[in-house]
Parts: structure tokens; sequence; C-alpha cells
């Protein structure tokens, strides 16, 4: 019984130094400061919705079934203005997460939403964000001047995995 | 010495009509100047009597700035909502889900950063019609059964008209914005 409850407190404190040090206060500062050089042109928006539009395609080619979930802003006319607008709010929405990383009790509201949002689409699986994950990773190596792959993958590890908390599959 | 005088008084008194003389030519000139001045100046603030396409190019280059980040961001997101909520406290009723009885909550800072943000892709293609008009139209389904009042989205803009300068310094055109926010709020209210 004694044992237990030790085996207990230690896995509660190693999740608490897990917690810790996973996206940590030096991996936020890291995340946002390499981001920031995504905003000094101001003639942003092209590039803005290029990485948008490029994250959402390479996830409809790596899973095929989402290119249904995303007919609807016309996925299959990539640089349709539909598209080309749903491209965005996928960038702002990286860019809201990434600008509340410090300030975590904002984050976790912002990243309930957006599991709300996904929660009620049917088609979206959990492999989805994984594969978002690495896809991400794999864009920002190319496009960001300083990436520490380490820190971003400590802290969007942990968002999409919020994200997508409340679906099914 | 006393003609001597009335001539200096008459010299003087001339003087003074060719002197006011002047100064009349020199007021109808100056006059003529203001008047031209008023006509360029009217002719220059007429660029932003309408939201077209150099005044939304500054419009974006100015909430670059504006917009900021981190937590630069979230106080002009606040800044923005207290002045609308100074102005129409019924409108907070629109916003219990978001839980607006605490202002400070994470939720509420949660969603002003969402609005925001949504301003914020709507500007960034201010200059682009295609994905604009997409845009405009999915703001317009999000809010259409909200049933919000019009003197909402003046309170909004007088607030965020408000607000702007704070941010900005000197740089920034209040017709401009006044204009172009018109045009999005149009857009998203579904008036046109």
């Amino acid at each position: 019984m004694l044992s237990l409850l030790v085996l207990l407190g230690l896995t509660a404190c190693g999740l608490v130094v897990e917690a810790q040090h996973c996206c940590s206060a030096q991996d936020r500062h890291i995340v946002q400061e390499q981001w920031e050089s995504v905003w000094t042109d101001v003639e942003s928006s092209a590039f803005r919705s290029g990485i948008g539009r490029y994250i959402l395609l390479a996830l409809a080619k790596a899973h095929p079934e989402v290119n249904e979930l995303f007919k609807d802003v016309d996925i299959a006319n990539p640089e349709s203005g539909k598209f080309t607008a749903h491209s965005l709010r996928i960038f702002d929405a990286i860019d809201s997460i990434i600008n509340s990383l410090d300030h975590p009790e904002v984050l976790d509201a912002e990243l309930e939403h957006l599991a709300d949002q996904h929660k009620v689409r049917d088609g979206v699986k959990k492999i989805h964000f994984t594969k978002l994950g690495e896809i991400l990773h794999e864009a920002l190596i190319h496009v960001l001047d300083d990436y520490n792959g380490l820190s971003w993958r400590a802290c969007f590890k942990g968002v999409l995995g919020k994200i997508s908390s409340k679906l099914q599959a | 010495a006393c003609s001597n005088s009335l001539t200096s008084v008459e010299l003087a008194a001339s003087s003074e009509v060719i002197a006011l003389r002047l100064k009349s030519v020199l007021k109808m000139k100056t006059l003529v100047f203001l008047v031209a001045v008023a006509f360029v100046a009217s002719a220059l603030a007429d660029h932003h009597h309408e939201c077209d396409e150099l005044t939304r190019l500054m419009i974006k280059s100015q909430w670059t700035r504006a917009y900021s980040s981190g937590h630069e961001r979230e106080d002009f997101a606040k800044a923005v909502w207290r002045a609308l909520f100074a102005q129409v406290p019924d409108a907070k009723a629109l916003f219990k889900r978001v839980n607006v009885d605490d202002l400070d909550s994470p939720e509420f800072a949660a969603h002003m950063l969402r609005v925001l943000a949504g301003l914020d892709i709507v500007i960034s293609i201010l200059d682009q019609p295609e994905p604009l008009k997409y845009e405009l139209e999915h703001l317009k389904e999000q809010h259409d059964n909200r049933h919000i009042p019009d003197n909402y989205f003046d309170a909004f803009k007088t607030a965020l008209l408000h607000v702007l300068p704070a941010q900005l310094g000197r740089c920034w055109d209040k017709d401009a914005w006044s204009v172009c926010f018109d045009y999005i709020a149009q857009g998203v209210q579904g008036h046109s």
C-alpha cells in the first residue's frame, strides 16, 4: 500500500516535471521570437496564406480523406479566393496560439474553443493532427531563418494534442 | 513746424492707407491662397472618402504595426473591448458564453483575441477582392444568428478608432480607417 502511494507520488511528480520541461518558458520564448520574423514584411498576406495553403494541401496529400472535409472551402481549387481565405484562417489560428504561449490560461481557452470547433466536424481524426505537427515542422524548417525544432515540437505537441482532445477517433 | 508736422501726419496717413491697401491685397492673396489650399486639401482628403486601393494598402501597413504581438496584442484587444462596453454596456449580453462577466478571464481574453484575429485576416486581404469576399461572407455567417444591432458595430468602430492612434502614435489616418472600417463592417453585417 505504502509502495503504491510512493509509486503514485513519483508518477505524479514525474508528470509535473515533464509538463514543466515540455514547452518551457525558454521554449515559448524561442518559438515566439522565431515566429516574429514572419511578420517583418508588411506585405505578408501572400506569405501567410501560402503557409496555410501548404499545410492543408500537405495534409490532404498524406490523408486523402481530408479532401472531403475541406470540400466546402474549395480545396479542389487551392488558388481560389475561398481556399485562400481559409488558409489565412489556419495561419491566424497558429499565429494566435504562438502569441498566447506565455499566457497559458488564455492559450487553454483558445485551444478549448478550437477543440470544440473541430469536435463537430465529422471525419476529423486525431491522426490528422499528429500529421499536421509533422507538416508544420517540415514547413517551418524551410520558412524560418532560425528554427529550433526541439522548442517548436515541445510546444506544438501539447497544442495539437489539446485541439484534438475532444475527437472520438 | 506745424505745417511740417501736418505733412508728416498726412504722410503718415497716406502711408497708412497704402499699408492698408497692401494689407487688403495681401489678404485677398491670402484668401485666394487659402481657398486654393482648401481645394487641394479636400481633393486629397477625398482619397479617403472611400476605401480605395491606396487607402487599403495604407490600412494594411498601419494595422500590422497596431496589431503587434504577445502581451501587447492582448492589451490592445482589451483596450478596444473596454472602450466598446463603455459605450454600449448592454452589448455584454451577447458575450455571456465567453465569460464576459469577468473581462480579465482567460475565456474572454481568448475571445477578444479571436475577434482581432478575424479583423486581422480581413485587413490582410483588403487588397485581394476574391479572398476578401469569402472572408467577409464567412464572418457574416458567423454573425447572422446573433442579431447584433447596428449601433454595436458603430460602437466597435468608435472604440477601435479611439485605441488605434494610441498604438500607432502620429502616423495614422482617421478618415482612412473610418471608411475602411465601414466597408468591413457592412460586409459582416450584410449591408452593402
